[in-house]
């Protein structure tokens, strides 16, 4: 069985050059091989949405995507995109909007609302609820993470009005 | 739980795909959208020595016209066909079912032709494809063949696709200016396997159908058709008589499986009002989703 | 789980019977089945490779026969593990009955499923235990009309037997060749029980693993 296999990507706007087991999915390379623990495991097989980080421009579930095949792709996780500012008013309205307890779906969840408001900047709120219910939380109950979501729709609405 | 180890090769072509399934058969898995594949392998209930990632092949790619055909590349993604204009215009049923798909993340990853060689029953696109009396396009040692989508779904999780074929594409008959199409899903939450679902098209002349197609997903180890209520529905004016009558035909004539929470008489029950919502927008309008 | 079924075998009662306790002839036709082996005078092990969809699991069943009616019927209580996959416990009936044409087999199964194949649901899990019952059946009635025969130079019809064909043997040659073993309790009958406990437990297992996908 071959060990390593060598990857080239960028990460959060860094490149790096790593080794990685073909076993290893993304979120175990970005959390163990690059020390980003901002990006969590819930269940391992796709439902919880814990794991949401963006490939090449797109959400997906970084548990089941494999390392090997971000290689030569560019990769943005939760610390990439605070860093950046991008969706400070997102992260604004959890706060204000106590859309958050425990935190362990609150990356997930920012990273799928970005998508949500990047791509449906006329989404209702039936339309956010249809979104966002491909990531679990346990603690909040929802309603105040999809209030979050339709504020920060309207303000970006006004703001480009 | 994560995966077993395994070995990884991405191949440059389909030539390369065949030879590695031919040299390596059931130890070998293939790597598309990853997104039944990965959850398979990281609660290990599989454990290959071989994963043969097929995202580098470009030729699978794409959504085109070719001649009479919307041809859907294999690697084609569920988020590629939700958005595609082509797909809006030749098989709009695709995209009226595309959002039905778990999630936005996992359409972003899962691919049209993986989906199709999973063969679930409870998926959107085999029945889709049934719906629309789609092609298989298949590529082996023995070089290219086409595979009716009739002839397909063959069983549970099982296709006529050999050990050593590849799905390399599907091809959907263009809409014609006179179709029409219905697709409906039931299901507990958003996202969750379909508890019934119904894919239906025809060619609509004055306020009767044609060549109906009635497709269920979520009733049997299969994709079903209900040919004795498109026989029924053929060429009659679709009043409530009429619609009753189908719906009454339909619940007769499939035999559905149970699952956890669905009683078979359950299914029976819902899939009759499914074809009792759509079949009144043939009356009306061009399409019906819900 | 629960899953009823029948088939009309193209064999008479006796030889239904007899091929239901012949270990060869019934490690053919369980779909996957890799070992079989006695741990005691009433119960067997085997150990079947499930391949269905993704999935690919080995899972061992461990059988104990109950209530034997010779030419008759007979009760099976098994379990299985698939390991981390999850297990199965239940138990199966089987009767048989003459029928013109042959010998009516009937069976049901009741199995519960538990572990992370329990866990996902029982969305697959009678699609796939029919689909697994239909398999085994479709192979032993294979094994008791005849199969065609691949190998040249033997002179047997090219076509395979249909289920429905004459009760009487025809002019083929089976796939297995052993004698018919004494159908009185014993050795065959705890195989007959011990392989259709593993089956029935297989599907189970089975089963439960489509449903994690």
């Amino acid at each position: 069985m071959a060990d390593l296999y060598p990857i080239k990507l960028t990460v959060n706007g860094k490149p790096h050059q790593c080794s990685v087991q073909p076993r290893t999915h993304l979120v175990d390379f970005l959390r163990d091989d690059l020390g980003l623990k901002g990006s969590h495991l819930g269940c391992e097989h796709g439902v919880c949405g814990a794991c949401t980080v963006e490939l090449n421009g797109q959400i997906v579930r970084g548990c089941l995507t494999l390392a090997v095949q971000a290689d030569g792709g560019t990769v943005q996780t939760i610390e990439g995109v605070s860093a950046s500012g991008v969706i400070r008013d997102l992260q604004d309205a959890f706060v204000r909007r106590n859309a958050l307890q425990c935190g362990f779906c609150t990356s997930g969840m920012l990273m799928a609302a970005k998508e949500l408001v990047e791509q449906m900047p006329h989404a209702n709120r039936a339309e956010v609820r249809e979104w966002i219910s491909g990531n679990y939380c346990r603690c909040t109950g929802y309603h105040a993470i999809v209030d979050a979501i339709c504020d920060v729709l309207q303000q970006r609405k006004e703001a480009t009005a | 739980m994560k995966a077993a180890a395994f070995d990884y090769v991405k191949p440059a072509s389909i030539d390369q795909v065949i030879a590695l399934l031919q040299e390596h058969g059931d130890d070998a898995r293939l790597l598309a959208g990853g997104q039944t594949l990965m959850a398979t392998l990281n609660m290990r209930l599989s454990e290959p020595q071989l994963v043969v990632d097929i995202t580098g092949i470009e030729s699978l790619r794409g959504i085109s016209v070719q001649g009479p055909v919307l041809r859907i590349g294999a690697l084609a993604t569920h988020t590629d066909i939700e958005f595609s204009p082509l797909v809006a215009r030749h098989a709009p049923l695709l995209k009226a079912a595309a959002p039905h798909i778990a999630h936005r993340a996992i359409r972003n990853s899962g691919t049209f032709g993986g989906s199709i060689a999973y063969a679930d029953p409870a998926a959107e696109w085999p029945t889709c494809l049934l719906a629309l009396g789609g092609t298989v396009v298949a590529r082996g040692p023995k070089g290219e063949r086409r595979i009716a989508a009739d002839d397909f779904f063959t069983g549970l999780y099982s296709t006529a696709l050999q050990p050593d074929e590849l799905l390399t594409a599907c091809e959907i008959p263009l809409a014609g200016a006179d179709h029409w199409f219905g697709f409906s899903e039931l299901a507990r939450r958003h996202g969750d396997y379909a508890i019934v679902g119904m894919a239906a098209t025809a060619r609509r002349e004055g306020d009767a159908l044609h060549g109906l197609r009635i497709v269920l997903l979520g009733v049997d180890a299969t994709p079903v058709r209900a040919r004795q209520t498109e026989t029924l529905l053929e060429a009659r004016a679709l009043d409530m008589a009429t619609v009753t009558q189908a719906v009454a035909s339909l619940r007769s004539e499939i035999d559905p499986l149970p699952d956890l929470t669905n009683t078979p008489d359950t299914k029976r029950h819902l899939a009759g009002v499914l074809l009792h919502r759509m079949l009144p927008t043939a009356a009306t309008a061009t399409t019906a989703t819900a | 789980m629960e899953l009823t079924g029948d088939i009309l075998i193209g064999a008479p009662r006796e030889k239904v019977w007899a091929g239901l306790n012949d270990p060869e002839i019934l490690t053919r036709c369980i779909p996957g089945c890799e070992a079989m082996e006695a741990t005691s005078p009433t119960e067997r092990t085997a150990r079947v490779a499930v391949k269905i969809g993704p999935v690919r699991a080995r899972f061992v069943g461990h059988v104990r026969m109950e209530d034997i009616r010779p030419n008759e019927g007979c009760v099976l209580r098994f379990q299985g593990s698939g390991g981390a996959a999850g297990m199965a416990k239940g138990h199966s009936n089987v009767d048989l009955t003459d029928e013109a044409g042959g010998t009516r087999l009937s069976y049901t199964a009741q199995a519960a499923i538990g572990g992370k194949l329990g866990q996902v649901g029982g969305r697959m899990i009678d699609a796939a235990s029919k689909q697994m019952a239909d398999q085994f059946f479709t192979a032993f009635n294979e094994q008791m009309v005849g199969v065609p025969v691949t190998e040249v130079a033997e002179s047997a019809p090219a076509e395979a037997a249909s289920p429905a064909t004459a009760a009487a043997p025809a002019p083929f040659v089976p796939r297995t060749v052993h004698a018919p073993q004494p159908a009185a309790s014993g050795e065959g009958v705890r195989v007959l029980w011990f392989v259709l406990g593993s089956l029935s437990t297989g599907f189970g297992v089975w089963i439960a693993s489509l449903l994690t996908v």
